[in-house]
């Protein structure tokens, strides 16, 4: 689903820095797994996480995304690509001139969806996340766990087969965030592939699924049923 | 209309709606821009009117010897020129001009001036020919071959005249040109600001759009038409403008000047596709540069 085969991303800083932000970066995600990738600030964490959707293009090595080589995609194909990746932010990205329920059926609606469709999936993701009830409500009106999973609704609404998560539970208290964790496996067990970008080294330690390790651009650890570091 | 554009619409009225002072600053820009622009189309369409009517009139005037700068042409001669002419193939028409036709046609032109027409004596004026050519640019053809004819005193084309009057109007009319393209480039670049002040406005929508992946037209598409709105509203007051002006002043300039016609209603309604295509281009086109870099995936 996932394939990065020597991965090398360099960014420019001025007119003669550079910073290497991935080095030579060999990872393979299989189809419906679901894989923490945890390290310290500046480790590679969140440029990996960019180069998947295609907000960053890698400068050496192969990629390969939900079947599309992201070396040779075309712009113009970017958001084919896109509507195979949900995507749940840190600070959840919901518009706040929105309701819980349009803001969900915005994902679908922008992509040209019909509306008898947008008016199935919509209550549908929206059973699925728990906040059937809380359709017509704003986003400042729900608390921060709420709209966490109303941001996780509307990354999965369009079934992609890739859920990506950057740091979803930064901002939530430890028991909310348990609640959100919960839900990311319920819809990972639906086959959906679920890649995590985590500094929670209670959720890793607790959910025993794949740790890849990144230090200063590399992989420094690929462990099945891991834990979030070596002391722990 | 499908749900897709009419999203695009009902985006495109909010984004004009919420910024009011800044879409009329753009839509009078527009407009000042435009109506200058048409004013100069116009100008032009006035010139072409008044030349074509004038060089269907403009004669070549082939003057004849009377002693005074040679010697006098022989009626012979006189009758060579005439049956000459008028085997000419560029030749349309020929007329002879007396000595006395031409001064009486002296005296009617300068009538307010008698002591211009005192000054001269009937005899004074040479007989001409005046020839009409099929093709005004030809006078080459005409005064190469005749020049050296035997009586023919000069030869002039009337059309230097002519020329002085469209050198004048051309001046007028690329200057006005030249400020309607400065003033046209302003409000490209006006438009332009605002198209990235209301992307801006947006940014956390726009950046949703991306993430969920609609496509590059449909997440611009709102802003490019804001931007064409504005510019069509302007070309269309511009246009009212030049329509409710420039005829009622042609029609005075008419009634005061008789020599030529003047453009009306019917040239300031022909001139409109183009005001329109030019507003809504120009706001398209400084709408798309705006985004380019804004909201590039």
């Amino acid at each position: 689903m996932i394939r990065l085969q020597n991965v090398t991303k360099t960014y420019k800083r001025g007119s003669d820095g550079e910073v290497v932000a991935l080095k030579d970066v060999s990872i393979e995600v299989n189809k419906g797994e679901f894989v923490f990738v945890v390290g310290p600030s500046g480790s590679g964490k969140s440029t990996f996480m960019k180069l998947l959707t295609r907000e960053q293009v890698i400068d050496e090595g192969e990629l390969w995304v939900a079947g599309k080589n992201l070396g040779t995609l075309r712009a113009w194909k970017v958001p084919v690509l896109r509507r195979e990746i949900g995507y749940v932010y840190q600070d959840f990205k919901l518009l706040s001139n929105k309701t819980v329920y349009e803001n969900i059926a915005f994902a679908l609606e922008v992509i040209g969806k019909h509306r008898r469709e947008i008016e199935r999936r919509v209550p549908e993701v929206l059973e699925l996340v728990g906040l059937a009830d809380k359709a017509k409500a704003q986003p400042h009106e729900l608390s921060g766990g709420q709209q966490q999973r109303v941001s996780v609704a509307r990354a999965f609404v369009n079934n992609p087969r890739i859920l990506l998560c950057d740091e979803p539970t930064g901002n939530l208290d430890p028991s909310t965030s348990v609640g959100i964790m919960k839900l990311l496996d319920r819809i990972n067990r639906t086959g959906a592939t679920v890649v995590m970008a985590t500094h929670d080294q209670h959720i890793v330690d607790s959910m025993r699924r794949r740790v890849i390790e990144l230090e200063d651009g590399v992989v420094v650890r690929d462990q099945s049923r891991g834990v979030y570091g070596y002391g722990s | 209309m499908t749900a897709r554009w009419r999203y695009i619409m009902v985006e495109a009225f909010t984004g004009l709606r919420r910024n009011l002072m800044m879409t009329f600053a753009v839509v009078l820009s527009v407009t000042v821009s435009l109506t200058l622009l048409g004013a100069s189309l116009l100008l032009s369409d006035q010139v072409d009117l008044a030349t074509d009517d004038w060089v269907g009139r403009v004669e070549v005037s082939i003057f004849l010897c009377d002693d005074r700068t040679c010697p006098a042409i022989t009626p012979e001669q006189q009758d060579d020129l005439r049956s000459e002419l008028e085997s000419q193939e560029v030749v349309a028409e020929v007329f002879y001009e007396s000595k006395r036709e031409a001064f009486e046609r002296f005296q009617e032109l300068f009538s307010d001036q008698p002591s211009l027409v005192d000054a001269i004596d009937p005899d004074t004026l040479p007989a001409s020919f005046r020839v009409r050519l099929e093709n005004p640019n030809l006078f080459n053809v005409i005064a190469d071959q005749f020049s050296a004819f035997p009586g023919v005193d000069e030869i002039v084309d009337q059309r230097e005249v002519l020329n002085q009057f469209l050198r004048f109007t051309n001046v007028v009319r690329n200057a006005a040109l030249i400020v309607a393209a400065i003033q046209l480039v302003a409000a490209g670049v006006l438009i332009a600001n605002t198209i990235r002040v209301a992307a801006f406005a947006r940014r956390e929508q726009t950046s949703v759009m991306r993430l969920v992946g609609a496509s590059n037209w449909y997440i611009r598409l709102p802003f490019v038409l804001e931007g064409v709105m504005a510019g069509l509203i302007g070309a269309l007051v511009s246009w009212g403008l030049l329509y409710a002006t420039v005829p009622r002043v042609a029609g005075n300039l008419s009634r005061d000047i008789e020599l030529m016609p003047f453009i009306g209603a019917e040239q300031v309604i022909l001139v409109g596709p183009w005001l329109l295509i030019a507003g809504t281009g120009i706001a398209a086109f400084s709408s798309i540069v705006a985004l380019r870099r804004f909201l590039d995936v």
